[in-house]
């Protein structure tokens, strides 16, 4: 750490000399006018939370969705749920811009220690439970080439490893926006699979709506919902907005960045619905699909080339959601305990953000090698719990935004509040009428389906 | 502190600076409402996560 003569207090560590170059890249850029540079550089952090999103569960999701019920109903569902995520992500990078401080430790500090553990216990449950199954799709991705687990949990530990080699945010943020670029393989599987245009059209409708029992449909919306908006993205993007070194200047970026993932991810998302839709009236039903392996299927249905691209993407998706969810999970803990947290400090100054950030990834991979664990019951169940444990960060991301000791004139406006409280009363309905009603049934109170 | 030390130190915000980031922010004031708005929230996680959580066992076996 060096002193400054200019402030006249020691200031500058590890982690400032590697921001501050970051920094001067931006300031370069913003003061010789060059914009499409000054974009480049600042995209990433709803780039990677929007994509990182677009994971395996959710695209088996999604796929399983086009199989099960058509294109109906769900090609104008999915950019609305988007337009949600990208109202509750906007809000995490500008707290993230303004106040320099990722989620967990803003909690913790202005609303004490039981709510900010409360938030990390909820992010690490659905963190680890959403890692098992970003293996299992990477799994299922591999089965496709004749690969078995081992190589599944290898692939996905050597990218953990090898992203976090470099000791920079930006190394980090440039390795993985690379990998997640591939989550495009979902919309040219739906080019291939030749869909008819005017389906697609006649969908925007929300119409046919989805049949089945009160409980399937409400599993279909949670789990859709658990797809689009969850506990590790808020964490991710306010975090990584940080660590960046966002500041105020650059919140019209973010939000060009949030908007560009929310885009690509709903894009790639209705790619996966529409090669999902192939399989619609085959005969086989979501368990049978995800189990057996959606490419096969797509393979034998539509073509080896669509379940290749299918299953190359499944891969990506995990990879990519393993990647930033256990950095998430890295930042919550760093912050939490209170301890350095960030990709520009050295795994020695960082040791419990690095720790954290391998050994979350390690439990998961250890998980899918125990013989005969449930990990289709996992995979599936993973969105649901996500959006159950929802309202609560939602909450407290709204509490933040609308902070005027820390946010000045950079608080929430009204109609950004309105939306907020919209979304979160729309996604507690949701996470709790599944809850509730499946518990009833299971408890034999009321009849199933 | 060398001359590039003082160029990359004017492209940080001293907010941002770690020393300044390790300050811990004031605890918010909440008044009862929000309180209990708050707990009552954390009973309703809880609750609807220990329905998901035994349907899922249950679901299992």
């Amino acid at each position: 750490m060096t002193v400054s003569p200019l402030l006249g207090q020691p200031l500058l560590s590890e982690e400032d000399h590697a921001r501050s170059r970051d920094r001067s890249r931006v300031h370069h850029a913003r003061f010789h006018g060059k914009r499409g540079r000054l974009l480049w550089l600042l995209v990433g952090p709803g780039i990677l939370a929007m994509l990182g999103e677009n994971d395996g569960p959710s695209m088996i999701a999604y796929a399983s969705d086009g199989a099960e019920y058509g294109i109906g109903f769900f090609v104008p569902l999915i950019p609305c749920l988007f337009l949600m995520s990208f109202v509750v992500q906007e809000m995490c990078m500008r707290i993230g811009a303004v106040t320099h401080r990722g989620y967990g430790e803003l909690v913790l500090q202005r609303y004490g220690r039981l709510w900010g553990w409360f938030g990390a216990g909820d992010l690490c449950l659905t963190n680890l439970i959403t890692l098992i199954a970003e293996f299992v799709a990477i799994r299922v991705g591999l089965a496709y080439f004749h690969l078995g687990a081992g190589v599944a949990v290898a692939l996905g530990l050597v990218l953990v490893l090898f992203t976090l080699s470099g000791g920079r945010y930006w190394r980090w943020e440039r390795t993985v926006l690379g990998i997640a670029l591939f989550n495009g393989l979902f919309l040219l599987a739906a080019i291939l699979v030749k869909p008819d245009l005017g389906t697609i059209a006649s969908s925007l409708s929300f119409q046919p709506f989805p049949h089945g029992s009160l409980n399937t449909l409400l599993l279909l919306l949670a789990s859709t919902i658990g797809a689009t908006v969850t506990p590790w993205m808020i964490f991710f993007q306010q975090s990584a907005s940080a660590d960046k070194g966002m500041t105020p200047k650059d919140v019209r970026h973010g939000r060009y960045d949030t908007g560009l993932g929310a885009v690509l991810a709903a894009t790639f998302g209705i790619g996966a619905l529409i090669a999902g839709a192939a399989l619609l009236h085959q005969g086989s039903g979501i368990q049978g699909f995800a189990g057996a392996g959606f490419p096969a299927a797509l393979s034998h249905v539509a073509g080896g080339a669509v379940g290749t691209v299918f299953a190359l993407g499944l891969i990506e998706a995990g990879a990519v959601a393993i990647l930033t969810i256990s950095a998430s999970t890295a930042y919550a803990a760093g912050e939490c305990v209170g301890v350095s947290h960030s990709f520009n400090a050295s795994p020695r100054g960082a040791a419990v953000f690095y720790g954290a950030n391998v050994g979350v990834a390690l439990i998961a991979a250890a998980v899918i090698l125990i013989p005969g664990a449930p990990l289709l019951s996992i995979a599936l169940n993973a969105n649901v719990l996500a959006t159950v444990l929802l309202p609560v960060s939602l909450v407290f991301v709204l509490m933040l935004a609308n902070d005027r000791t820390l946010m000045g004139r950079w608080a929430n406006r009204r109609s950004t509040n309105a939306f907020g409280i919209v979304v979160i009363v729309f996604v507690s309905i949701c996470g709790a009428a599944y809850g509730i009603d499946s518990f009833l049934q299971t408890v034999h109170l009321i009849d199933g389906p | 502190m060398s001359e590039e030390d003082d160029e990359l130190f004017m492209h940080l915000e001293r907010d941002q600076l770690v020393a300044e980031t390790a300050r811990p922010v004031p605890p918010a004031r909440l008044g009862p409402r929000a309180l209990i708005g708050l707990w009552g929230l954390r009973v309703f996680a809880i609750l609807v996560s220990a329905m998901v959580l035994y349907t899922f066992l249950a679901r299992l076996h």
